[in-house]
This record gives C-alpha cells, sequence and structure tokens, in this order.
C-alpha cells in the first residue's frame, strides 16, 4: 500500500510517497491497536468478575472497578475442586495428545503430499470425513467399542480419539504443499529416502505449521468435554473442563469460581501460544526461504 | 498471461516428472506408503470410522438409549425429511455459515496482512488478537450476551448515541442469529489469522521484492502474488470453516439455547436435543448422516474446484 | 543426528505411554468383588459442589455399619447428568445405584432400567417416610426409587422494600390479587426495583394452574388440559408481570443469576424460587423472610423431589436397597442434610426436622412445611423433556409479545398431544 514502488520512479513522486508513509503506517497501527483493545475485553472482563465479590457479579453494567474485590473466588476454586490434581491430569492429557498428534498427522500429511498411490485422493477424502460427523452422535458408540475392549474410565480411552487428527493432517498436507518440490528433489540426489526427506527436509520447514498445529491440538484436548463426560467416571482421572462443570449445581451456579476456573484455563495455553510464537518465527529466520 | 508469470524471476512452475527417490511401485515402496499412514489411519477407523458404522446402525433404529433398540428401517429419515423442525435446523445453520465465513475470512485476512509487516510489538499484538480463540465460549457467550444487551448493553447505548435505536438483538428472533454470527466471527478471526499468518511468512520473499522491481503496485502483488501462494492455507481455512460452520453448536447452546422461539436452533443443537434431551437416539443419528451428506458434498464440491484456485509450490 | 534421535524418541515415549495408560484401572468400571467386599457404584447430581463432604460423611457412616460394601461415588453436574446415566446404561455400565429426580424418574421406571426394590428390601421397613414422597416414586404398585431429599418453591421477600414503601408484608392468606397490588406499588423502574420475579416456564406453569384450579393433564393422563380458561388465566398471570412488576427478557439480558443478584442487592421485592437460596442469603444486608406462595382459587406449592433408585442390571440388590435406604432415611443422613441445608430428608420423624426450624433465617421457617400440605407435583409424561422444552418455548413466545397467551397455549396443547400420542 503505502510502501515506495521501486527505484525505477522518480525522485519527486517517491518523496511525495515516503510523506504520506508515516501517517498511513500510524493509522493502520492505530486500527489494529484499538482492534487489539477490543480483543482483550472478555479477558479483562472474565478476571474482573472472577475478583468481584459473588453478589456484585454480572451485574449491568458491570463493574469495572468493583468495591470489595478479592482472591475468594479463586480460594473457593482451590477448595471445592482438587484443583492441582485437575491441572495436572489435563495437562499430560494434553501434552500425550499433542504429542501423538504432531507424530500420527505430520507422516500422514508427508504420505498425501508427497507419496503418489492409487486411491490417494480418495483416502484422503475419507480422512476428511471423519470430521464431518457430529460428536453428539459418535460418543454413545465409542463408549459402547471402549466397554467392549474394556477401557471405560481408563486414560487410554481419554486419549484414544484424539490419536490422529484428520484436521492436523489436512493442515499440514498443505504445508508440505508449499514446500517446494526441489528442495527434496537436491535430497535425493544426495540419495537420501523418505523418511530422511520427511525428517531433515520436509519437517524443518514445516515448522510453523507444526507449532500452529500443537497450539490447536493441545487446545482441543485441553477444552474437550463431551467424551471426557462420558468415558470418566473415577475422580481421579477428571480434566479440567469436567471439574469447572461440577460448579453449576442443580439449582444454583457459583458464577465468580467458573469465571475464575476459565481466567486459569486460558493460563497454560497462553504460555504454549508464546512459546510456539517465538518457534514459528525463529523457524523462519532459519529456514533459508527469507 | 498472468502478471505471475511475466514477472522476471517467477517460481518455476512444477516439472512434470521429479526425481524420486524410489521408483513407484513394488512392495518396499508400498510399505514406505503403509508405514507413514498407518499411525494415523488405525487410530481414525478404530476411534471414528468404526463409530460412525455403529451410528449408522442407529439411525435405522428407534433408540433412547435405555430400552432395547427397535428396527425401523429408513422410518427416521422418511419422518425428518418432512419435518418442518429439521429443515429449519438445516436453513439456520446455512443462515449461520454465509454470515460467518465471509466476516471471519476476510477479517482474517486482513488482520494477517497487517500483523505480517514489521510493527512495533507486534508479536503481542498477535498473541492479543488470538486470545479470544483460546478463551472458553462460556466467557464468550457472556461477554457478548452482555455487550449486546438490548437494554443496558454497551452497542445499543453507542448506537443511541448517533441517534440510532438498536434491535433486541439475541432476545429478537430477527437479530438472533446475527448476533450468534458476530461473536462467532469474532472469537475465530484469530484462527484464521494465525493459519494465513504461517502461509504468508512461507511465500519467498524473492517473489515480492522481484515484482517490486517491476513496478507491480502493492494491490496487484497482493492479487497476483500473495493471493495465490496463499491458497492452499485459504483453501484449508475454507474447507475447514465450512465443517465447522456446519456443526456449529456450542456458541448457540450458551447464548440462545436455541432460542428466541426457535430461531437460532441449528442442526448440531437439534441433534444434541434429540440424543441426550429427548431419548431419540436413532433420529438424531439420521439426521447427523443428513447432514454429513451435505457437508460431504460441498467438499467435494470444494476439492474438485481447488484445482481452479489453489496453486501448490 | 541429534534431531532424528529426539523424534525417534518422541515415538517411543508416545508408543510407551500408549501400552502404559492402556493398563491404568481397567478393572474399575466393573463391580469388582476383592476380599469379599461389595463394591457398591452410587451416581449422584445434588452432591458437586457444595455438599460432596456431606454425602462423605454418610458415605462412611454407612460404610461403618456395614464393612462389606464399599461405596464408590461418581459425580456429574446436573446439566450433564443424564447424558452420562444414559450412555453408561447404553454400554451396559449402569451404576448399581443413582439418583433420580422426579421428573425423569418416570421416564427410567417405565424403560425398565430399574430395579423393584421391593424384590430386595427383605422385611425393610418404609415407614420412616414421609408417604407422599413415598408414593411419588412406586408406579404400577412397585417401589421403583427412595425418595431422598425434597425442596420446595416458596415466596421471599425484601422485608426493608416493603417496610419503606409502607406495604404490609406478604401472609400465608395472600392471593395473586394481593401479589399483584403490592408488586405494582413496590415497583420503581427508575431506581431499577421491581415488585416481583417468577420466571414464565413449564414449572411456573403447571404450579399457578394449580393454584387456579385446573389441571394440565386429562385425568387418564392420554391428553393435555391445559388449553382452558383455568389455564389462559394461569398463563396470563405469568406474563402480565413481565415488563410491569418484571424485567423483560430484554432487560434481564441473559445475565445469569439475574433474579437472585437482583434479590442480594435489595432491587427486588418478591421472588418465587426454591429454599437452596437460604445459604446464599445468609448474609445479605436488609431484612428477608419467606412465605407460602400465593394462590388464586387454591394454594399450591412446588415440590422437588430427588430418589435414590438402584439399576435393574445391578448384582448387588440387597446391598443397594440398604444403601439407598441408609442415604435417604437414617437419622445420620436426615441430621447431616438439615445441618448443611442439603435440601430436607423426605421422612416423617417430626423430632428430626424440627432441627431445620432452629436456623434463626429465614425467621418463618415454619414456611416450608406448611407449603407441603398442599403440594403441587409436576405432570410426568414418557417424553418429559420434550414437553418442558414446547410448554417454556410457547410460553416465553407469549411473554415476549409475539404471541398471545391464547394462541401460545394452543400450540403448546398440540405439541404436547402429540408427545402423548
Amino acid at each position: 500500500m503505502g510502501e515506495p514502488r521501486g527505484r525505477i520512479r522518480s525522485e519527486a513522486r517517491t518523496s511525495t510517497r515516503a510523506l504520506w508513509a508515516k501517517p498511513r503506517r500510524m493509522a493502520r497501527y492505530a486500527v489494529v491497536g484499538l482492534g487489539a483493545l477490543a480483543m482483550l475485553f472478555p479477558f479483562a472482563w472474565a478476571v474482573i468478575t472472577s475478583i468481584t465479590p459473588s453478589d456484585a457479579v454480572l451485574s449491568v453494567p458491570p463493574d469495572f472497578t468493583p468495591e470489595g474485590a478479592s482472591l475468594d473466588a479463586y480460594g473457593r476454586l482451590l477448595e471445592t475442586l482438587p484443583f492441582w490434581r485437575i491441572v495436572l491430569n489435563s495437562a499430560w492429557i494434553g501434552a500425550a495428545s499433542t504429542t501423538l498428534q504432531l507424530v500420527t498427522s505430520a507422516m500422514a500429511a508427508y504420505a498425501f503430499a508427497r507419496l503418489p498411490f492409487p486411491g490417494r485422493g480418495a483416502l484422503f477424502a475419507v480422512y476428511l470425513a471423519t470430521l464431518m460427523m457430529p460428536l453428539p452422535v459418535l460418543v454413545v458408540p465409542l463408549f459402547i467399542e471402549m466397554r467392549a475392549f474394556n477401557l471405560v474410565d481408563t486414560y487410554f480411552a481419554l486419549l484414544a480419539p484424539t490419536i490422529a487428527s484428520a484436521f492436523g493432517v489436512f493442515l499440514l498436507r498443505q504445508a508440505i504443499n508449499q514446500v517446494p518440490r526441489e528442495f527434496d528433489e537436491a535430497a535425493v540426489l544426495d540419495g537420501a529416502g523418505h523418511f530422511r526427506i520427511f525428517l531433515y527436509v520436509v519437517l524443518p520447514l514445516i515448522r510453523p505449521a507444526l507449532a500452529t498445529f500443537a497450539i490447536f491440538g493441545f487446545m482441543a484436548s485441553w477444552n474437550s468435554y463431551l467424551w471426557p463426560l462420558i468415558i470418566i467416571k473415577s475422580p481421579e482421572f477428571m480434566t479440567l473442563p469436567l471439574g469447572l462443570a461440577t460448579l453449576h449445581g442443580q439449582f444454583t451456579t457459583q458464577w465468580d469460581v467458573v469465571m475464575a476456573g476459565s481466567v486459569v484455563s486460558v493460563v497454560p495455553i497462553l504460555i504454549l501460544y508464546v512459546f510456539a510464537q517465538k518457534h514459528v518465527i525463529a523457524s523462519v529466520a532459519q529456514s533459508g526461504l527469507k | 498471461m498472468s502478471v505471475r508469470e511475466a514477472l522476471p524471476d517467477a517460481p518455476p512452475r512444477a516439472p512434470v516428472t521429479h526425481a524420486r527417490p524410489k521408483r513407484r511401485g513394488g512392495w518396499r515402496y508400498a510399505g514406505t506408503v503403509a508405514l507413514f499412514l498407518l499411525p494415523s489411519l488405525v487410530p481414525l477407523v478404530l476411534y471414528t470410522l468404526i463409530p460412525m458404522v455403529g451410528s449408522f446402525w442407529t439411525s435405522l433404529h428407534e433408540w433412547d438409549l435405555i430400552t432395547e433398540m427397535r428396527w425401523v428401517g429408513l422410518g427416521n429419515y422418511v419422518e425428518l425429511i418432512g419435518d418442518p423442525d429439521t429443515r429449519a435446523a438445516f436453513l439456520h445453520t446455512l443462515y449461520f455459515i454465509a454470515g460467518y465465513l465471509p466476516l471471519v475470512y476476510l477479517g482474517g485476512l486482513g488482520l494477517a496482512v497487517l500483523l505480517n509487516r514489521a510493527m512495533p510489538a507486534r508479536g503481542l499484538l498477535r498473541g492479543v488478537y488470538f486470545l479470544p480463540v483460546i478463551t472458553s465460549w462460556v466467557v464468550v457467550a457472556l461477554m457478548w450476551k452482555w455487550l449486546l444487551n438490548p437494554a443496558s448493553g454497551i452497542v445499543n447505548w453507542a448506537l443511541g448515541l448517533v441517534g440510532v435505536s438498536g434491535p433486541g438483538w439475541w432476545t429478537d428472533p430477527d437479530w438472533a442469529m446475527p448476533s450468534i454470527i458476530l461473536a462467532s466471527a469474532w472469537k475465530d478471526l484469530g484462527f484464521v489469522m494465525i493459519i494465513l499468518l504461517a502461509g504468508l511468512q512461507a511465500i519467498p520473499r524473492e517473489y515480492q521484492e522481484a515484482a517490486m522491481v517491476d513496478g507491480a503496485t502493492a494491490w496487484r502483488r497482493f492479487r497476483h502474488i500473495t493471493l495465490p501462494l496463499l491458497s492452499p492455507s485459504t483453501f484449508f481455512v475454507v474447507v475447514i470453516s465450512l465443517i465447522n460452520g456446519f456443526q456449529v453448536f456450542d456458541q448457540v447452546q450458551i447464548m440462545t439455547g436455541g432460542g428466541p422461539g426457535g430461531a437460532t436452533q441449528v442442526v448440531v443443537s437439534q441433534i444434541y436435543d434429540l440424543t441426550f434431551r429427548y431419548g431419540r437416539a436413532g433420529a438424531a443419528s439420521a439426521l447427523s448422516w443428513l447432514l454429513f451428506a451435505l457437508v460431504l458434498l460441498v467438499t467435494i464440491v470444494q476439492i474438485r474446484g481447488q484445482r481452479r484456485w489453489v496453486t501448490y509450490g | 543426528m541429534s534431531r532424528h534421535i529426539k523424534i525417534a524418541g518422541a515415538v517411543a515415549a508416545a508408543a510407551l505411554l500408549a501400552t502404559a495408560c492402556s493398563q491404568g484401572s481397567a478393572t474399575r468400571g466393573t463391580t469388582a468383588e476383592a476380599g469379599g467386599k461389595v463394591t457398591l457404584r452410587y451416581f449422584t447430581f445434588s452432591a458437586a459442589p457444595d455438599h460432596v463432604k456431606d454425602l462423605d460423611t454418610i458415605e462412611k457412616a454407612f460404610e461403618k455399619e456395614n464393612p462389606n460394601v464399599d461405596v464408590v461415588v461418581e459425580t456429574a453436574p446436573f446439566d450433564q447428568y443424564f447424558t452420562k446415566l444414559q450412555t453408561s446404561i447404553a454400554g451396559g455400565t449402569a451404576p448399581d445405584t443413582f439418583e433420580l429426580n422426579y421428573e425423569n424418574f418416570v421416564t427410567y421406571a417405565s424403560a425398565g432400567s430399574l430395579l423393584d426394590l421391593g424384590t430386595v428390601a427383605g422385611d425393610g421397613d418404609t415407614s420412616v417416610y414421609a408417604q407422599e414422597s413415598l408414593n411419588a416414586f412406586k408406579q404400577d404398585g412397585k417401589q421403583y426409587g427412595l425418595p431422598a431429599s425434597f425442596s420446595t418453591v416458596v415466596l421471599f421477600y425484601n422485608k426493608d422494600l416493603f417496610d419503606k414503601a409502607g406495604v404490609p408484608v406478604p401472609t400465608a392468606d395472600w392471593t395473586w390479587e394481593d401479589e399483584q397490588a403490592a408488586a405494582e406499588k413496590l415497583t420503581d423502574r427508575k431506581k431499577g426495583v421491581y415488585g416481583d420475579f417468577q420466571p414464565v416456564q413449564f414449572f411456573e406453569f403447571y404450579k399457578t394452574l394449580k393454584q387456579t384450579g385446573g389441571e394440565f393433564l386429562s385425568a387418564d393422563g392420554k391428553k393435555s388440559a391445559f388449553n382452558s380458561p383455568q389455564g389462559v388465566k394461569a398463563a396470563n398471570w405469568l406474563v402480565s408481570k413481565v415488563g410491569k412488576t418484571m424485567p423483560t427478557e430484554a432487560e434481564i439480558g441473559g445475565t445469569a443469576d439475574y433474579d437472585t443478584n437482583l434479590f442480594k442487592s435489595g432491587k427486588l421485592a418478591m421472588w418465587h424460587n426454591g429454599i437452596w437460596q437460604f445459604a446464599g442469603l445468609k448474609d445479605v444486608p436488609f431484612e428477608w423472610d419467606v412465605v407460602v406462595e400465593p394462590g388464586d382459587s387454591a394454594k399450591a406449592s412446588a415440590v422437588f423431589h430427588n430418589a435414590v433408585a438402584a439399576s435393574s442390571t445391578t448384582k448387588h440388590g440387597k446391598e443397594a436397597w440398604a444403601w439407598a435406604r441408609f442415604l435417604s432415611a437414617s437419622n445420620t443422613a436426615a441430621t447431616t442434610r438439615i445441618q448443611s441445608s442439603w435440601e430436607l430428608p423426605p421422612i416423617s420423624d417430626q423430632q428430626i426436622l424440627s432441627g431445620y426450624l432452629k436456623d434463626p433465617k429465614p425467621a418463618n421457617r415454619q414456611a416450608v412445611f406448611d407449603s407441603l400440605k398442599s403440594i403441587a407435583l409436576p405432570p410426568v409424561i414418557k417424553r418429559q423433556q420434550e414437553m418442558q422444552d414446547a410448554v417454556t418455548k410457547e410460553l416465553s413466545e407469549a411473554a415476549a409479545g409475539r404471541k398471545s397467551v391464547e394462541d401460545a397455549l394452543k400450540a403448546a396443547a398440540t405439541e404436547v398431544d402429540a408427545l402423548l400420542g
């Protein structure tokens, strides 16, 4: 938009453009900044709600300088739930499921992008098709299947549906398709096989996509609710969304504690995001694509 | 002749034949393919495809989950196709997609392009835009209900300042779906942004620079370099957003519960109610298969159509 | 090279993990008898989040009396409880004993999912129960559940608001007219003060219908009967409050617990709600009390019952009976419930119940027992949830002014008839 067009243009025009470049940049920044404020709003609201005494919660309009603000809700969160146990469960299940998905999805994505075989398109369609069935009708047959395997109420059953992710296969396939084939070909000339190309050429080049998918994979596991609800019985396997749901009683709900729980539950994903984002930028810098 | 081909050092088109590590065909090659595919294929078959078959079997029965299944053949399908509630649910879902998809894609694209430029605190800004994506729908939905509160929400207050009397938003059957669309697009902007950003970063800078030297305007560079090279990411975003859009559920459940007066009852709300609240798992499964057929059709059309506009490296 | 190792390591770790956690506790789901001890599973929605400890107290006391039984408690929030219960029944892993509310009881009893407790009771005595409560969980003369707890709905009022406005506080003799007159005087929209709050939905409707002498279903239970002059009167009574003495849907703005917070902030004069609110109102800075709800031609108070039932597939019928009975009617259970305000035990022993009256707030706790003199049990059909949703939906249409009360009732009656037919 506002950038100088190139060295071939006349001096005069370039300087006019340069004159406009700064205000434009400022305007752009203002737009992005204002938008960012609008994005921060719900989070600020959730934090405020979580430190507001119960009876003032959700007053309309909300009070952004609530009197008697306290961390009481966080205290009750720790009191009503075996909180750290639950967070630990969610964290390691999330980590396990993300690791498994990254491995299985990247491998399949490589096959779909780089290894032609008869029926490849059809098989890819089957993968995609697994995303199209609404979860509420799958959980009952899946539960019955798990029952047949005698896996009800186990960590494995909790993880099972997240070992493979068609979403991940699709995302990573698109990323691999963007990697110029010349790179593989160079490796082939060096005598590399598919595993080496996959590990040393393709994977490093799609690190932004891998990092992105890691966030989504973790998020999906971290927030998943319906399946854990159904397959888990023992309190010691409880995950965070299940724990937070227990704050909704038959007749009443403690909204400030729910909000406190929601605030806390965002933190690990935020950390992961910050970590992964760094990775995204760093990998582009190294990849030689620059 | 497209501008892209006219560029001095446009990326070379993929050659027709590639050097390959092993020749195609043969057991060894088949083994390699299998090795790459099985880690995902086995769990998908076990934990998604088999339950899908199970749900198809269920769809041929009347079943409340707590008594024995009763065979009804295609009865559930026949009943659903003639049912005005089903038709309404599909229409509401399509309405949602028609509003949501353009908003979230164009918004996400704009953000990705803006935030791909160098600017102060860029990483922080990206993080902020991503925040709604990772915030739970409970928080987001409650907040939007409050923003769009017809009596005392900020939005109607602001509209009042410029002399517009705001609508009843999600309490008004005509405005309830737009309210949900708005909240959903707002929440998912960051998702589209992060996917497109990853795509943008994969575009070699030489192409842009070459075009600049060539004197192409910013718009032409965007239109003829950025967009085509971003097309695999765009394709992904559109396909996934459509698949997810057809299954819109959480936000509806929390914001309106399908109301007011059923104006936002979408297909998956219907499926959930039928399975777990109304004891009609058979009908719910049949409805899921109808939805599945529709989503599959739409996705196949997109996959067929992608050859016309999606450019791979 | 190192990267190669890292990735190979990750794959190996993932594989290990998959096998390791599949071992976890695969034996758990079943009712295993280890060392002659019976493991009895109990699934509940009413304990979490506030009364997990109280349930634990009862459980410990039971296990002390029955050393051969190990009760394993599983909880789920009410919203998702039935999702989980249905799935576990479908998968053949129903818990031995589980909680059911009155509205859902018929569905499960008719489906054959419940054990006829009469077959395992032995000489078990049921005279300790309040008989109406006990009878509520009978079907075809068989006792499919034991009432475990109940709550009633009463009229809460803010005494300070009444005093300030010079309006006499509600009494047990009040009728709808008295309530309406007071509500109009107490409503001060400029200050955001409302006179009344009664949600427009199924549960309030069947009750007000009874208060005005109407019936929800025909005597044989095969047709709806609420599309009647009484039905119109009851629906009008509810709908007419909206926007006058009560905030509209738009004003409530979907705020969670709007009414609770309105009452707690001293801006609501009268509030139709359940006795489960007592605990939350302990520290409000104004005087409040409760009274039996006003009626029209009759008095009728809503009662919410929860029961303990046993699965028809349980292998431990005798133990299930013992636990169900202990949980619902033992002295330990009854006193624990009363002390922690965990609803009320459905027992006939006035001695124990009188403990409930000792708590100083609200002063008129007696109203809770008075309300039991004329109770309105919700109409229950096999397709309960659909009926409740249909009635609530049509009534909200009327409340929002999108339909006349008459049209809404007509539509609701058509839908309910279809569900019955």
